[in-house]
């Protein structure tokens, strides 16, 4: 055992060690500043140097996106939208989650096996029948079609997260309750649902991340204004207005911004669940 | 009582079980069951084709390229890059200062939309303004400096640099499994004379085994469904250099309105999944019950 003295392999492999958890930082940070950054420099200024910091803090790349772009209307459906899936997703799920989690009844295994399915179907391959069945819903192009997607699209981690965290609870709490007379509804929203709020901000911030960011279904299910959510609201400045790069650069922070905002505040939710779902896997 | 009981069952089951069904398992049946019909622009021209679709697509050398991408990709999301996250997180378990810092600060460009991510790379690769021509300008490379997105020569490398350095839903997950082993076993080995890094690659690295195994399937999966980063980045392109097989199914479906042919290779990238999946556990024994 030579544990202390530091040969100079030893002092290598630290120093590499270091190295590469900087280059780790900087690779997640770099884009997200030079974007901010740039953000707040004139065209002029983007063009003539892409890596120099702003000369002063401009905001009229964000007023011009928001001039030259229906940014404020894409971001109000991406809130609303987000905001209804999360409430709905987390919902229904613990409603199903509580049901496996607690209740025995024909064909159980079954139904979840079932369920799980969701887990592994690649979603990208179901682009055109999802649009089908969409469109025959009569939805396309509305904020109720992405909602009913949306909230689909979060059911496999909200229903093992819920699932898990209602197996978690003690059973003595709910008999207690019957005990006392409360029904199966009464037991479930002012018994159980208190008792899972762990579970249940995992899953609505994974719901949320999930609708807020979501690119592909929105596409393929949205042609107008009216339904368009934040991350398509992009694409606007790589076509028509692709000569004002500020305003580009503020569009993105814009977009970028809530989401972390919100990891900020939960990130020990969103760790604590992806680990959990990856555990339960 | 147990009526009313069965009858709450039910209500609480039947808005998940409509989802799945509208959302995922009646889509599932479309994909499949139209992959053998000619199916273009209005669905009264379906007519039964049994596996034409399958043996044009077979043929398609953009197929063949899109194809040979996707597993390309999917190849390097599973050792680069997963080894790249579990490497980090193999440094971080030892809680070297800041290591809740970095876990946190590394996860930020998993958790903003890639629509985001894909316009900041598009920047970063400009060709007249971009940071990376930029720099090397600034250097005295600029003879160096090119359209990195639009050259066929460095569109494919450049593409893979836009998901290929962020592993933090790796790092996070293998680090979280680190920090949970039996902190005897790592001492014992300690004990036994084990320097630090044979105690990570012989006691610590066998312990997680599972734990990345999962992370494996899920950047294959990743990969496999990649979609927006590419039609933002480059649409595919130069020519089909950096293509894959959503992007393939996304032009049969909106460029060209062959639905039958989109389906086909929406049913190619359904059974890739299982596949995958299955090799992964297998290759990585994750439903083993003993490490």
């Amino acid at each position: 055992m030579n544990t202390n003295t530091i040969n100079p392999r030893d002092r290598l492999l630290a120093a590499l060690k270091y190295l590469f958890v900087i280059a780790c930082v900087i690779a997640a940070l770099f884009p997200l500043l030079w974007v901010f950054m740039s953000s707040f420099k004139s065209n002029s200024e983007i063009l003539s140097s892409g890596v120099s910091l702003p000369k002063s803090f401009n905001f009229s790349g964000y007023i011009d996106a928001l001039r030259i772009s229906p940014i404020l209307k894409y971001f109000a459906n991406s809130v609303l939208i987000a905001g209804v899936v999360t409430f709905v997703n987390v919902l229904l799920l613990s409603m199903a989650g509580y049901v496996f989690a607690r209740c025995q009844f024909f064909g159980k295994k079954f139904l979840y096996f079932l369920l799980s399915l969701s887990m592994v179907i690649p979603m990208t391959a179901l682009l055109h029948p999802v649009y089908i069945v969409v469109n025959s819903l009569q939805l396309y192009d509305t904020k109720l079609g992405l909602i009913l997607v949306y909230t689909a699209l979060n059911m496999p981690m909200s229903l093992l997260i819920m699932r898990s965290t209602f197996q978690g609870i003690p059973r003595a709490l709910e008999e207690a309750a019957y005990v006392d007379g409360a029904g199966f509804v009464r037991t479930f929203f002012q018994i159980m649902l208190p008792c899972a709020k762990g579970g249940l901000a995992s899953s609505a911030v994974l719901a949320f991340l999930g609708s807020w960011n979501e690119f592909t279904f929105a596409l393929v299910l949205t042609s107008g204004e009216s339904a368009r959510t934040l991350p398509l609201s992009l694409s606007y400045f790589t076509s028509q207005f692709s000569f004002n790069y500020t305003a580009l650069f503020a569009a993105v922070t814009i977009a970028v911004i809530p989401s972390i905002l919100v990891f900020a505040i939960f990130q020990e939710q969103v760790i604590s669940s992806l680990t959990a779902g990856a555990v339960k896997e | 009582m147990m009526n009313t009981k069965k009858r709450w069952i039910v209500i609480f089951l039947l808005p998940t079980v409509a989802l799945f069904l509208l959302i995922y398992l009646v889509p599932l049946l479309i994909v499949f069951v139209t992959s053998f019909f000619d199916y273009r622009l209005t669905a009264s021209e379906l007519s039964f084709v049994g596996l034409s679709n399958y043996i044009s697509l077979f043929g398609d050398p953009d197929f063949h390229k899109a194809f040979s991408n996707t597993i390309i990709w999917i190849l390097i999301q599973c050792t680069l890059h997963v080894g790249m996250g579990t490497l980090l997180a193999l440094i971080l378990y030892k809680k070297v200062r800041g290591w809740k810092f970095v876990r946190t600060v590394y996860m930020i460009p998993n958790i903003i939309s890639n629509a985001a991510m894909g316009m900041i790379f598009l920047n970063i690769f400009n060709p007249s303004y971009g940071v990376l021509n930029s720099i090397l300008k600034s250097v005295g490379l600029g003879h160096l400096a090119k359209n990195w997105l639009m050259d066929s020569a460095t569109a494919f490398p450049a593409v893979t640099l836009v998901w290929f350095l962020f592993a933090g839903y790796t790092t996070t997950l293998v680090l979280s499994s680190a920090l949970s082993v039996d902190e005897s076993l790592i001492e014992a080995a300690k004990i036994d004379g084990a320097s630090p890094v044979q105690t990570d690659l012989f006691v610590m690295l066998p312990l997680l085994r599972k734990m990345i195994g999962t992370t494996m399937v899920m950047a294959a999966t990743y990969m496999l469904q990649m979609f927006d980063l590419i039609y933002i980045t480059t649409g595919g392109g130069p020519g089909k250099a950096t293509t894959n097989l959503p992007l393939l199914l996304y032009g049969a479906y909106k460029g060209e309105n062959n639905y039958g042919y989109a389906n086909t290779i929406g049913v190619v990238i359904v059974l890739m999944g299982i596949a995958v999946m299955a090799i992964i556990n297998k290759v990585m024994k994750v439903n083993d019950d003993e490490y």
